[in-house]
């Protein structure tokens, strides 16, 4: 809009070149093209190069991997189906699509109605709530765990609540420290939302939880799935907590492969083919939530700026 | 987004960033600048009942545990009084001054920084020659974005679980090397550890830099790129001069976020060098963990916690007061 009134102020003067055209691109442009191509080559080799390793060194036999081969000398598909036994990826994977989805579809539902109230409602205390929710992103793990265990173990001795060991524990904690950053992504995303439909529905009688969910929630799907994506990888990626509270049968898919390597030291050669194949199928299907939503998601990481 | 709203934030946002914490709420002032109609509307039947499950989660699982967590910072608690850690004896400040004295304590504090801050002064310039390649349209721009940003959403444990194979001795990188007569010893044990971890966290988040600086050149109007092609700027004066000060903001809360996030790293160096860990890479987190799960030590180690929450206040504090809570925009981009 404000591009074209300055071209067709300069136009009678200069030869600026229409927007779109070939000229554009080259006003556009930061860098020489000889560095443009190495700044693109260099980071692209420095991504892609591990990542193609991980591939090829699943399929290679543990003997490749440990001679640094990157072309593998044979070629096995059979690292893909010991994986679910050897490293315990079917229970883990079980187990992290659990208590990964469930925190993602609780906690976008609950950080919905949150940042509701956030945006829509001014009372005391909402700026204090609203900076929480910023300071709470960045509370370590490693601080938290040992006290929630003991609060865990706690609620064993004295309620009788048996939370250590079963996905449940998992569950409330992901949820807790995935809160503070989907309602941050939520506040955000209502914040974008134009009042007018709100205020119409208002006026025809609509109470608010009406105005909730006939008006908001067809609005914002976007950030909803955005803010559960996000609350889904704290519990997929999360090794500290899952490591401390979880037995053999409650383990996520993290905690397995951590385990399986760290099982491998000092003895023979180690399973690298089979950990190559598991971190990859650990990875595959963040990568591919990452793939088909990224224009949303990276909208939400430059909002709060967590991972 | 409409007029509307945004003449309806302004006020709560001047008192955000006026220093003036008192008058904090903006329930405080009842908006007569924003808008008479709003106040019926937000005064009464407000549902703030919606607000109680979650914060009742972040009482019971967050605050409950902190205050907890200092309390037994203060006990002589072990593996044989964990149990009843209720009755197990007070030592009040002991477990600070054996923290501070008799432990690795300072070391790791020591190692978290440094490699916080050399990780970051890597991943910056690699972030913006990034965000600056990939600023105007060519064929394929998506698809480098998209692969740009692969390295940051892996999941840390399967980053360090790859780094971890690739770094063997005579693995594929020390293979790689030897070929152009490179030889660096062992990536895995022993005082290199410390820069195999500054490398691969390097690895695993330059794109966020990278995340933040393209969204800082988006900002830049289109009139700027035209006034200096007419200018007859040179590329590298265009980007120090022209462009670099718009990536100020951008940037700056790229390096708290990334000095956070690093600092509170644990799953890469725990899962890249397994416990217990090399001395020269037992930074922070995985120090706590190992003073908690493998001696046993929990009051040293709730001591050794609440420690690092102090060294993470000051980025968090300087964090928290350049964002501006009340507005559409990114958070600490400055206007």
């Amino acid at each position: 809009m404000s591009t074209t009134t300055a071209t067709r102020h300069r136009a009678p003067t200069t030869d600026i070149p229409r927007p779109g055209s070939h000229r554009q691109h080259e006003v556009l442009r930061l860098l020489p093209n000889p560095l443009l191509i190495f700044v693109l080559l260099f980071l692209g080799a420095m991504v892609l190069i591990p990542l193609l390793y991980i591939f090829l060194a699943s399929l290679n036999s543990d003997i490749g991997v440990a001679n640094g081969e990157f072309w593998p000398s044979t070629v096995t598909f059979e690292n893909y189906s010991k994986i679910w036994t050897s490293v315990g990826l079917a229970t883990g994977l079980t187990n992290s699509v659990l208590v990964a989805g469930a925190t993602a579809v609780v906690s976008a539902a609950m950080s919905v109605s949150t940042a509701f109230v956030l945006v829509r409602y001014t009372f005391r205390g909402r700026l204090t709530i609203l900076r929480g929710l910023l300071a709470l992103q960045s509370v370590p793990g490693t601080l938290m765990v040992l006290p929630v265990f003991v609060l865990f173990s706690s609620a064993a001795t004295y309620l009788g609540i048996q939370v250590i060991g079963t996905q449940w524990g998992l569950f409330v904690t992901y949820l807790t420290f995935a809160m503070p950053f989907s309602t941050w992504v939520m506040v955000t995303y209502l914040r974008g939302l134009p009042k007018e439909l709100e205020e119409a529905a208002r006026i025809d009688g609509a109470s608010n939880l009406g105005v909730l969910f006939r008006i908001i929630l067809p609005l914002s799907w976007p950030g909803i799935v955005v803010s559960g994506i996000f609350a889904f990888l704290l519990g997929w990626n999360d090794v500290l907590f899952a490591s401390v509270m979880t037995r053999p049968e409650s383990q996520t898919a993290a905690v397995a492969l951590q385990i399986f390597g760290a099982s491998q030291e000092g003895g023979a050669i180690p399973y690298y083919g089979q950990m190559m194949a598991a971190a990859l199928v650990c990875a595959a299907p963040v990568v591919i939530l990452y793939l088909i939503f990224q224009r949303y998601l990276v909208g939400g990481l430059t909002a709060g700026g967590v991972k | 987004m409409s007029t509307d709203a945004s003449h309806e934030v302004r006020p709560a946002a001047d008192t955000a960033a006026g220093r003036a914490p008192r008058n904090d709420d903006a329930g405080q002032q009842p908006g007569h600048k924003g808008g008479l109609r709003r106040k019926g509307l937000s005064e009464r039947n407000r549902p703030l009942w919606m607000l109680i499950p979650g914060g009742a989660l972040m009482i019971i699982i967050i605050v409950v545990p902190l205050l907890l967590g200092i309390y037994m910072s203060a006990l002589n608690l072990d593996q044989y009084t964990l149990r009843k850690w209720i009755s197990s004896p007070f030592i009040g400040v002991e477990n600070f001054v054996e923290a501070v004295t008799d432990s690795p304590l300072l070391h790791a504090v020591w190692l978290s920084v440094s490699y916080s801050l050399l990780a970051m002064v890597v991943t910056l310039p690699l972030g913006i020659a990034a965000a600056v390649a990939t600023q105007n349209a060519f064929k394929g721009r998506a698809l480098i974005r998209s692969v740009f940003l692969i390295p940051y959403v892996l999941p840390s444990f399967v980053v360090a679980t790859v780094w971890r194979t690739m770094l063997q001795p005579g693995g594929i990188v020390d293979e790689a090397l030897a070929t152009v007569g490179i030889h660096v010893g062992l990536w895995l044990n022993g005082p290199q550890t410390f820069w195999t971890l500054v490398l691969v966290q390097i690895w695993a988040s330059w794109p966020f830099i990278y995340l933040l600086a393209l969204s800082g050149l988006q900002s830049v109007d289109h009139e700027v790129h035209e006034a200096s092609a007419l200018d007859g700027a040179l590329w590298w004066n265009k980007l120090r001069y022209v462009i670099f000060p718009y990536l100020k903001g951008p940037l700056a809360l790229a390096f708290l976020i990334g000095m956070l996030h690093h600092i509170n790293n644990f799953t890469l160096p725990f899962v890249l060098f397994g416990v217990p860990a090399p001395a020269d890479v037992e930074v922070l987190p995985i120090l706590t963990y190992v003073t908690s799960f493998q001696s046993f030590r929990f009051g040293l180690s709730a001591a050794m916690a609440f420690i690092s929450l102090v060294l993470i206040a000051i980025p968090l504090f300087v964090y928290l007061r350049a964002v501006k809570l009340d507005d559409a925009e990114t958070p600490g981009a400055k206007k």
